[in-house]
């Protein structure tokens, strides 16, 4: 793990630059300037928006404003998400900032969660945690760990705080190889034109006769379609340590499908 | 531990296989009482689906809906309220009466399967007629005072809105953490008379009248667990399972 270290802090610290606007029929008092903010990848958008709020509460009335909620063309945006992913599913290939729609009215009840305070996104985050390591370690090693190292976790994303954060995901990162490393992958497929939200199944790291599988073998299994027959050559990292997109213990993978069928 | 604890221990999960084929004789006798219960596949996988149902009942709903889904206009810093205090009544109790009416409620139903903890998993949303999504406080007053009771003694039985991992729409959900506890003793009395059971069954018995789905008792009586050669069978469960969802004709 110890090279991976750059690569981690590389991913911890994405940020991607964003452009608030409030919705044009929001009834304000005064004129609605936007709000410019670097979001972190690896974290929500309903836990690192509060400027975005206060900012624009300044020229509203309190009988004008509800639940607040994101939209990016047309899209409710799903805070439960990590932001790194919503950018990348929807926006990644228009120009920078990333123009969100800032909402406080008509709130999506059919596509979108609430998150009336930070309590449900820590529910929210330790939840994909301990099913991430129910994967990993059939939930050993986050059972053990106390209720404070949970507080840890969940404070070092919160605070933005990568060694905080890091000297209690390690645990839940690590790969004992000799007993068999992780029991399965955690790992989400997400595709911009598609059904379901996400493709989750189980997938182990090594394949029946010990060999590792690599990330080339978990996308011709769970998801064919998305890569050409030519491409797989290139996909060469081993799936248990790649560190695309390593957050909280699981993997997120996006797989952007256009015609150029691009693999992120 | 003992090997006769682990396999005790691994009984109290269920795998994918046993969870299609419990569904199917599950669905044989909803399908014979005409109740109401469907196999939803998934993308037309036929080994990917869940169970589902959609009832009316009549619930005491808000009658300011913008007040009970409004959420407190808090900093993000309000870390004072567990997740067991979103589903208090504290708000409620203090609403007057004349803020809350009955109402006929659309109930649906769903029961996946979750390979993560490899236990099934009760989904749910409710609606009013006019398609108002009821909000968690209004489902939570919904539940009977005695199953509030318990729900609040344990962080990890709690309902929340979740997305549907299928169907990407907040539905609630029934947290499964104390599955593998309480369907522990009833696999293990089973086990000890020799007598099968049928995990979706059981486990749906226990955790369905929670949120008020009921499940009549002439399923205990209908509906055995899957045949255990289920691998020589598994085509013909599934192909009547199938069939079997195909509605009561």
């Amino acid at each position: 793990m110890a090279d991976d270290k750059d690569v981690l802090r590389d991913v911890w610290f994405g940020r991607i630059p964003t452009c608030f606007t409030l919705y044009q029929d929001e009834v304000t008092e005064r004129e609605a300037e936007p709000f410019y903010l670097l979001l972190p990848r690896v974290s929500y958008l309903t836990l690192v928006t509060d400027k975005v709020k206060k900012h624009f509460l300044r020229i509203m009335k309190q009988e004008d404003v509800e639940e607040m909620w994101f939209e990016y063309e047309g899209l409710p945006l799903k805070w439960h998400y990590p932001i790194g992913v919503l950018f990348d599913l929807h926006a990644s290939n228009t120009a920078l900032p990333w123009s969100v729609t800032v909402h406080f009215k008509t709130f999506p009840e059919r596509d979108l969660l609430h998150c009336p305070t930070n309590s449900v996104i820590e529910a929210h985050f330790m939840s994909g945690i301990k099913e991430a390591d129910a994967l990993k370690h059939k939930g050993q090693v986050i059972n053990d760990m106390q209720k404070k190292d949970h507080k840890q976790l969940w404070m070092g994303l919160q605070n933005d705080k990568f060694d905080q954060f890091w000297a209690m995901n390690r645990k839940l990162m690590e790969y004992p190889t000799e007993e068999g490393g992780f029991r399965y992958i955690p790992f989400r497929i997400y595709q911009a034109m598609s059904d379901r939200p996400f493709i989750q199944r189980l997938f182990r790291p090594v394949s029946a006769d010990g060999v590792a599988h690599t990330l080339g073998d978990l996308l011709k299994e769970m998801c064919p379609s998305a890569i050409p027959q030519d491409d797989l050559r290139s996909l060469r990292k081993r799936a248990s340590s790649t560190v695309l997109r390593k957050t909280k213990g699981a993997l997120a993978l996006t797989i952007i499908q256009d015609k150029s069928k691009t693999v992120r | 531990m003992s090997d006769d604890t682990d396999s005790t221990a691994a009984s109290c999960y269920l795998d994918e296989k046993t969870f299609r084929l419990s569904c199917g004789l599950f669905l044989e006798h909803s399908s014979f009482l005409n109740d109401g219960w469907a196999w939803e596949e998934v993308n037309g996988s036929e080994k990917e689906g869940y169970m589902k149902k959609t009832v009316m009942v009549p619930c005491r709903i808000s009658s300011t809906p913008c007040q009970s889904n409004q959420s407190r206009l808090v900093d993000g810093d309000d870390a004072l309220l567990e997740e067991e205090q979103l589903c208090d009544q504290d708000e409620a109790v203090g609403e007057p009466t004349a803020a809350e009416g009955q109402a006929a409620v659309r109930y649906e139903y769903h029961v996946l399967y979750s390979c993560s903890y490899q236990i099934p998993v009760l989904y749910f949303r409710a609606s009013t007629l006019e398609g108002r999504s009821l909000s968690l406080e209004e489902v939570w007053n919904n539940v009977h005072p005695n199953y509030q009771q318990r729900l609040l003694q344990g962080p990890w039985d709690t309902i929340t809105q979740q997305e549907h991992p299928l169907l990407g729409q907040p539905f609630f959900m029934l947290h499964p953490c104390r599955t593998e506890e309480f369907m522990r003793p009833a696999l293990e009395t089973a086990r000890a008379e020799r007598k099968g059971v049928n995990y979706i069954l059981t486990w749906l018995s226990v955790v369905g009248p929670v949120v008020g789905l009921d499940v009549p008792l002439s399923y205990a009586l209908a509906v055995g667990p899957p045949a255990p050669k289920a691998e020589a069978t598994t085509a013909a469960s599934t192909a009547s399972a199938s069939a079997s969802t195909s509605g009561p004709d």
